[in-house]
């Protein structure tokens, strides 16, 4: 019997990426008209281009958006947690990322061994960040914990995340 | 058919009870397991209280005990006791393996394959019944692995389909589980299958 029926306890991305929260904005993410719920399966495919984020919150708060996969490059060995795919400051509430300071260009799902979760991660910025806000040398070996207590983001308002494998070069018969 | 019955029975007796019916045919229930009711209506003195009736098997009700009792006297109503498939008991009483609709050999192949594959994947996605069905055997190998000698590492060869994933197992759980009792899976229920609406699940590693 599962202790907890939060998903995003289930799934281990409370524990693995982010610390235990209470969500205060609502989050949406579409790729091309699928709507990304907790859990759900999205094909790399599908996933080459920058999803549209619907933010709802106040227009005076700025927020910070990351994207990160905590199985890298396997599920089974995850020797380079996290793989950051994604980061976009100063996102004005109530708009989309595009709206907002890229920080990291977006980089697509592209899971090499077993099923992967790609975690996005919402801060709520105490001020506007500008230019004090370096990108990670690699993207290998992220951490969103650290990411957040440089930047002083505190706990992060809301997250989804998804599932992700490699697809099969060739459709079956 | 009751009413026939009750205009004839008036013509000899001024009221008609049920006692002497019941006495005529056979015991509807065990009268130890019965549990009588507290009559709650008084418009109906003649009908005796409602009795629970306890588990009477496969066999369809008796329409005639069926007169006075229920309102579902028609013939098609009569088999509805039993309506769970083809389960005789709810629990899982005396279950010990999973036959997974397999002949045994075909079930030890499908469980060796899936381990292999979660083993070599760390996350994968299958059907809820394979799923909780393999945790006895990734538990086993990772157990083996804990243990590390050779003779060990031998029976995990005789059991997982890719040696190199035996050796890659072998060098690393002791750091990965070592304090870890036990538990080295997680199941993880998601939607169902499109194909035949199967129940699926993740299955990880922790």
């Amino acid at each position: 019997m599962a202790v907890s029926v939060d998903p995003l306890v289930v799934g281990r991305v409370i524990g693995d990426v982010v610390d235990m929260f209470v969500p205060t904005v609502t989050m949406s993410i579409y790729y091309a008209s699928k709507h990304v719920t907790n859990g759900c399966d999205v094909k790399p495919s599908m996933a080459i281009n920058p999803p549209k984020v619907s933010i709802d919150g106040h227009p005076d708060h700025l927020y910070t958006l990351v994207m990160t996969d905590p199985d890298a490059p396997s599920p089974s060995e995850p020797s380079m947690r996290e793989w950051v795919h994604w980061i976009v400051c100063d996102i004005p509430g109530g708009t989309n990322p595009t709206q907002g300071k890229e920080i990291l260009p977006y980089m697509g799902p592209r899971p090499p061994v077993g099923i992967h979760r790609y975690i996005f991660v919402l801060f709520q910025q105490n001020g506007p960040m500008g230019t004090a806000v370096q990108p990670p040398a690699s993207r290998a070996n992220f951490n969103t914990r650290l990411f957040a207590d440089h930047l002083n983001l505190g706990l992060p308002v809301a997250t989804v995340y998804f599932n992700a494998q490699k697809e099969p070069i060739s459709r079956r018969r | 058919m009751a009413m026939a019955m009750a205009t004839a029975a008036d013509i000899g007796s001024s009221r008609w009870s049920m006692v002497s019916l019941k006495s005529a045919l056979p015991p509807l229930t065990p009268i130890t397991s019965s549990v009588r009711l507290p009559c709650v209506r008084r418009q109906r003195p003649t009908k005796c209280p409602q009795l629970v009736r306890s588990f009477t098997g496969l066999s369809p009700v008796n329409p005639l005990h069926s007169l006075g009792f229920s309102d579902q006297t028609s013939f098609g109503h009569n088999f509805t006791i039993i309506d769970n498939g083809h389960r005789f008991s709810a629990m899982r009483h005396g279950r010990r393996v999973p036959k997974l609709n397999r002949p045994p050999d075909q079930r030890r192949a499908l469980l060796r394959g899936l381990t292999t594959q979660l083993l070599k994947h760390g996350r994968i996605k299958t059907t809820r019944a394979r799923a909780s069905a393999m945790r006895k055997y990734v538990d086993k190998m990772i157990t083996l692995a804990k243990d590390g000698s050779l003779h060990k590492r031998r029976q995990a060869l005789g059991f997982i389909y890719e040696k190199q994933i035996v050796h890659a197992l072998f060098a690393e759980v002791p750091e990965r589980y070592g304090e870890r009792n036990g538990g080295y899976t997680r199941i993880i229920r998601t939607l169902p299958r499109r194909g035949d609406n199967a129940p699926m699940a993740y299955i990880e590693l922790v």
